[in-house]
Parts: C-alpha cells; sequence; structure tokens
C-alpha cells in the first residue's frame, strides 16, 4: 500500500504541489483512514510533462514515447497540445526508429478539460499523435476517439483520419 | 445545446455542469455530478445501488412505460426554427410533465396503498398478545374496568365479540 502511494505520487513534480495538489497532503493524511478502494478512486490526473511515457495511436511506426518537453504551457500539456518525445518503443519496421526526437499532438488525456459550454471531458489514458513540424502527422491512421478541441488548434488532419470525434 | 442524462442516476444534465469521460472504445460516460463519477470509478453497478432511477424502475418502484416517456426521445434530426413550433413546444414541455408527475405519484401511491388490512391485523394481534407490558395480567383479571375499551375491527368480527365479553 505504501509503495503504491509513492508510486502514484511520484507522477506529480515538485513544482505542482502549489497549484494543483492543495488536496495533495489532505489526500495523503486521510489515506490510511480510507480504505483502498477510496483511495483508487482519488486519484489526481495532472499535466502531460517531462518524462510521461504516452501511447502512440497511429501507424507510424512508434509504440511508446517519452514526454521531453512540453511546447507552451508552464506547468504540462494538456489535451490538444503538441509535445517533444523520445521515442522508446518502436515497431521493428516503422517510420520512425527507437531513439528518434519527434513532435507530437496529445490526443487522448487522464486529465480533464473544460470546454466552452462548461463541462468537462476526459479520457481513459494518455495518447499521442506523431507529427512533423509543421503539424502534419507522419501516420496515415489514427485509432480510438479524439476530442474536437483539435479543430480550434488547426489539426484538421487528425481529425479526418480519426475514427471517431469525441 | 442538449440536455443530457447521467449514465448513472439518470437525472438530467444542464449545460455546465459535469464531466464526461470517453473511454478508449469511444463510448461516452455523461455524469451529472461527482457522486455518480466516483461510483462509476469504484465499478458500481447503477441497477444495485438503491437511489438511481436504473434501480428503480428495475425493481417496480417507479412508472417503467408510459406514452409520456415517448416525448422524450433522442432525436438526432435538426428542425429549422420556426418560432410558432418552439412556442407550442415549451408550452407543451410544462403540460406533458405536469402529467408526466402525476402519473408518477399515483404510481407510488398505488404501490403504497394494499397494506391497511395487514397493519389492523397486526395492530391487534399484538394488542392482545403484549398487554402485559402496559399492565400485569392478574391486576386485569381483577378489576375488569381496567381492561381495554372496544377495538372496531372491521377485518376480524371474532375479535370485536371479544372485547365487549371481557368488560
Amino acid at each position: 500500500m505504501a509503495a503504491g502511494l509513492v508510486s502514484k505520487w511520484s507522477r506529480v513534480g515538485c513544482s505542482l504541489l502549489a497549484g494543483h495538489c492543495n488536496s495533495f497532503s489532505g489526500l495523503l493524511s486521510a489515506s490510511h483512514e480510507l480504505g483502498f478502494n477510496n483511495f483508487l478512486s482519488q486519484q489526481q490526473r495532472t499535466f502531460i510533462q517531462m518524462r510521461t511515457v504516452l501511447k502512440v495511436v497511429d501507424n507510424s511506426g512508434a509504440k511508446k514515447v517519452m514526454c521531453i518537453q512540453a511546447l507552451k504551457g508552464k506547468k504540462g500539456a494538456r489535451l490538444g497540445d503538441t509535445i517533444v518525445a523520445s521515442v522508446k518503443e518502436a515497431h521493428p519496421n516503422g517510420k520512425v526508429k527507437k531513439g528518434k526526437v519527434v513532435y507530437g499532438v496529445v490526443v487522448r488525456a487522464a486529465m480533464q478539460r473544460g470546454r466552452c459550454d462548461g463541462s468537462e471531458v476526459k479520457f481513459d489514458d494518455n495518447a499521442v499523435v506523431l507529427v512533423d513540424k509543421q503539424g502534419q502527422p507522419i501516420g496515415t491512421r489514427v485509432f480510438g476517439p479524439v476530442p474536437h478541441e483539435l479543430r480550434k488548434k488547426k489539426h484538421i488532419k487528425i481529425l479526418t483520419l480519426a475514427k471517431h470525434v469525441a | 445545446m442538449r440536455i443530457e442524462k447521467c449514465w448513472f442516476c439518470s437525472s438530467t444534465i444542464y449545460p455546465g455542469h459535469g464531466i464526461q469521460f470517453v473511454r478508449n472504445d469511444a463510448k461516452i460516460f455523461r455524469f451529472c455530478r461527482s457522486k455518480c463519477h466516483k461510483n462509476f470509478k469504484m465499478k458500481r453497478n447503477p441497477r444495485k445501488v438503491k437511489w438511481t432511477k436504473a434501480y428503480r424502475r428495475l425493481h417496480g418502484k417507479d412508472m417503467t412505460q408510459d406514452s409520456t416517456f415517448e416525448f422524450e426521445r433522442k432525436r438526432n434530426r435538426p428542425e429549422r426554427y420556426d418560432r410558432n413550433l418552439t412556442e407550442n413546444t415549451l408550452k407543451a414541455i410544462k403540460t406533458i410533465d405536469k402529467v408526466r408527475s402525476r402519473r408518477e405519484a399515483k404510481h407510488i401511491e398505488k404501490r403504497k396503498k394494499g397494506k391497511k388490512a395487514q397493519v389492523m391485523r397486526e395492530a391487534v394481534k399484538e394488542l392482545e398478545q403484549s398487554i402485559s407490558l402496559v399492565k400485569a395480567p392478574s391486576v386485569l383479571k381483577e378489576d375488569p374496568s381496567l381492561t381495554l375499551p372496544k377495538i372496531k375491527v372491521k377485518v376480524s368480527q371474532a375479535q370485536a365479540e371479544n372485547q365487549p365479553m371481557e368488560e
């Protein structure tokens, strides 16, 4: 239980303690009173920052990338932002190889993002679509649902490739 | 703009409220408030959680089939704007709502009704059995005026005859 605690919260950077995790210390102290189930349901989801591993959901060849830098945003990247990432895991014969530095657009984020009508959306995992410097996707297919926040960010190509727009 | 239903408790979600969760199989779950959201994360089945509409409908506590529910069906065809149509729709919504709530209340009333006879029977039985909790039986035997007054019970005529005999 203690190990689980540490691994869950280690992803939250120290720089975020001030802003996001004002309930962090409160949760930590209360967690040994709550059951394990309750503790699971209070997982705080935060930004995508350096060392965040994301799933790649196109057919560019990469499988997992690790974020190196979130362009725009002091605290990290959110749904719809671009990031610089390093390919950690790739298919043996693909367009990108392991160790390459690529740009990506975050298409699914576990942290909720507010919409202009006041509601909030959140996805199940963190996923990214690899793009080139101009913003055009490297792959030719996109898997899974994508949000229509991408329309505002001018990633129309990704929206057209997607099967389902959330 | 669309008024949605909460996946967990089936209440209406007005714009600006709630969270929608998109699963990787592209199924969208909308929640009206964090209570429903947290229950979902705990993997609770709404059909087993007593306060949800799903449970109530399943266990016959609330009305399931009615013609007023047809008006609320989801329609995916956009209507051309027509002021008269909008006005009539708004009026209709009000009356339909009134009718539906009236019918729902009647359904609940009907469900709660048929217990009167059973309750009376149980009460009479308890009265004649446990009167010793109130007064000692020896006292009752000595002084018949201390016995209970005649209880009018419609269901069992035999009981009503017994009371005047004791007095």
